[in-house]
């Protein structure tokens, strides 16, 4: 039942697109990636208009004072599970706002964020392999999981559960994380695009 | 032993052909082809076979929220009615033979109100769930109901006035005994499929939804499994409603169905599935090729245009059924 979800899930990723204080350039690109050109129906990504219907926000820009609350908000009316991804070096770490008196430095001040996709502006292309890529670590991750559940025996002590069921050769997994980590607040490994 | 047997063939309508099962399969299969060909008139690859069903169960197990403003017994009620009803509509359509599964005197008016009740479930579902985009689309749903209702009323009875009979059953039948009737009821038929693509709330008629103004107006707070139902209400009404129209206006199962035995159910489902797809395939190609039309623009065409047509319909329908009658048997 729970690989049938699963598949389900993987191959139905409806989207949501929101602005929070972007210069337009990632939102344009955003825009882009949904034209018939890249044709993301084949992935099953359909673009929706209310956050209740979406599971992938996908929020550009770095947060204005003003819009933080709206974005805490639009992702609180999300319904569960859902993910996030930050769309461009702004939105990633605050781009060329950091430090900037009216800002957040990035969604993830806000919002914990899943997948960062850098680039100013983001290439659509580079967003549609965020997406499937970001689907893919999601699905492993909910295998990882039923299988703990299945066997408790495996999963050890104080060790992250996908790291424990395979034999995770560690040196992969060091070059996929974020080189500095304490940017992020309260994600463990954001793995980029 | 036969009201056992009746029990049996009673509960094999309802669950599997035509009833449950089946259009529970043929509408996603309905929403894909007609996702398909939308994709492959706009130059594009479009959705692989499953995504119906992908989104279905995904939905299925998203949370449903219900909000705070909504009356949260209306809210949940709603999608259920609306699917209620289209399945049950399905019931008394001629599938295989021109015998509906159930049938009597009088059964096109319960169809043409089942099938308009998937259209207030939507009113009631968002005018409870208490949002202002809603509340819009709402408004808006209800006078577009007004709008294709009494056009599409008039373009059923037309059929209806030809056989002399209100039984869907009993007109497929005197359509499929006089087939050239299908040229005589053509503008009948164009007046039922722009009705039934305003019903289903499809581009030109996707006024209540309006993604760009009312950010999917009614459905705008639903989420998760009522949502889902939501969805499937309208693949469902989809092909029920082009299973109508072929009842009503090309003679249903007509070259198949005076086939004796197994060989002519198979070619009466073969029949059925080609007459309902070509309706399905004429509402996707006209979502492609034209854009939405204002409120007031849709109201008017309806009220100007199509309900005089359908009225001189019905007179011809008479005319032709006074004067022909020596001439054909």
């Amino acid at each position: 039942m729970g690989r049938i979800i699963d598949w389900a899930r993987n191959r139905s990723p409806w989207i949501l697109h929101l602005n929070c204080g972007s210069c337009n350039g990632c939102d344009i690109e955003t825009l882009d990636a949904l034209m018939p050109r890249y044709d993301i129906e084949r992935f099953g990504i359909l673009k929706k208009d209310t956050p209740r219907h979406a599971d992938i926000l996908v929020a550009t820009g770095p947060v204005t004072k003003q819009m933080a609350p709206r974005l805490k908000r639009v992702y609180e009316q999300m319904p569960e599970p859902k993910l996030v991804i930050a769309a461009g070096s702004c939105a990633s770490t605050g781009g060329v706002f950091h430090d900037c008196y009216n800002c957040h430095e990035g969604v993830d001040d806000v919002i914990p964020v899943d997948m960062y996709v850098p680039g100013c502006p983001t290439s659509p292309e580079a967003l549609i392999d965020g997406i499937v890529k970001l689907l893919e670590e999601a699905g492993q991750d909910a295998q990882a999981e039923r299988l703990a559940e299945a066997k408790p025996e495996i999963v050890e002590e104080g060790a992250r559960i996908d790291e424990a069921v395979p034999a995770a050769d560690e040196s992969t997994a060091e070059i996929d994380t974020d080189d500095n980590p304490e940017e992020g607040t309260d994600e463990p490994e954001p793995v980029e695009a | 032993m036969s009201l056992e047997l009746d029990l049996a063939t009673g509960l094999l309508y309802l669950l599997v052909f035509p009833g449950f099962a089946f259009l529970f399969a043929y509408g996603l299969t309905a929403e894909f082809l007609d996702r398909k060909l939308y994709a492959r008139l706009q130059n594009r690859v479009g959705p692989p076979p499953l995504q119906p069903l992908a989104d279905f169960l995904k939905l299925l197990s998203k949370e449903s929220v219900v909000p705070d403003n909504a009356t949260a017994r209306i809210y949940n009620a709603a999608p259920l009615t609306g699917l209620a009803g289209v399945f049950t509509a399905m019931l008394y359509i001629p599938v295989w033979t021109e015998q509906a599964a159930f049938a009597f005197e009088g059964d096109l008016v319960v169809v043409l109100f089942l099938l308009s009740l998937p259209s207030f479930s939507l009113f009631f579902g968002g005018w409870y769930s208490g949002n202002v985009f809603s509340r819009i689309g709402t408004t808006r749903t209800i006078t577009q109901l007004f709008g294709y209702e009494i056009p599409f009323f008039l373009a059923a009875f037309a059929p209806a006035v030809a056989a002399g009979s209100l039984s869907t059953s009993e007109i497929t039948a005197f359509i499929g005994a006089n087939p050239w009737y299908v040229l005589v009821l053509l503008p009948a038929f164009a007046i039922a499929l722009l009705s039934l693509q305003a019903k289903l709330e499809r581009i030109p008629f996707d006024i209540p939804e309006a993604e760009t103004e009312l950010a999917t107006g009614t459905l705008v707070e639903y989420s998760g499994r009522k949502l889902a139902l939501f969805r499937l209400t309208k693949d469902v009404e989809l092909v029920v409603g082009a299973a109508l129209l072929s009842a009503l206006f090309l003679g249903g199962p007509y070259p198949a169905g005076s086939i004796e035995g197994f060989a002519g159910v198979a070619a009466g489902v073969v029949v059925f599935l080609v007459k309902t797809l070509a309706v399905i395939a004429l509402l996707t190609v006209l979502k492609a090729v034209v854009a939405r039309l204002r409120i007031e623009q849709m109201v008017s065409v309806f009220y100007r245009v199509l309900v005089p047509v359908a009225l001189s319909q019905i007179a011809v329908v008479l005319l032709v059924g006074l004067y022909t009658e020596g001439l054909i048997p």
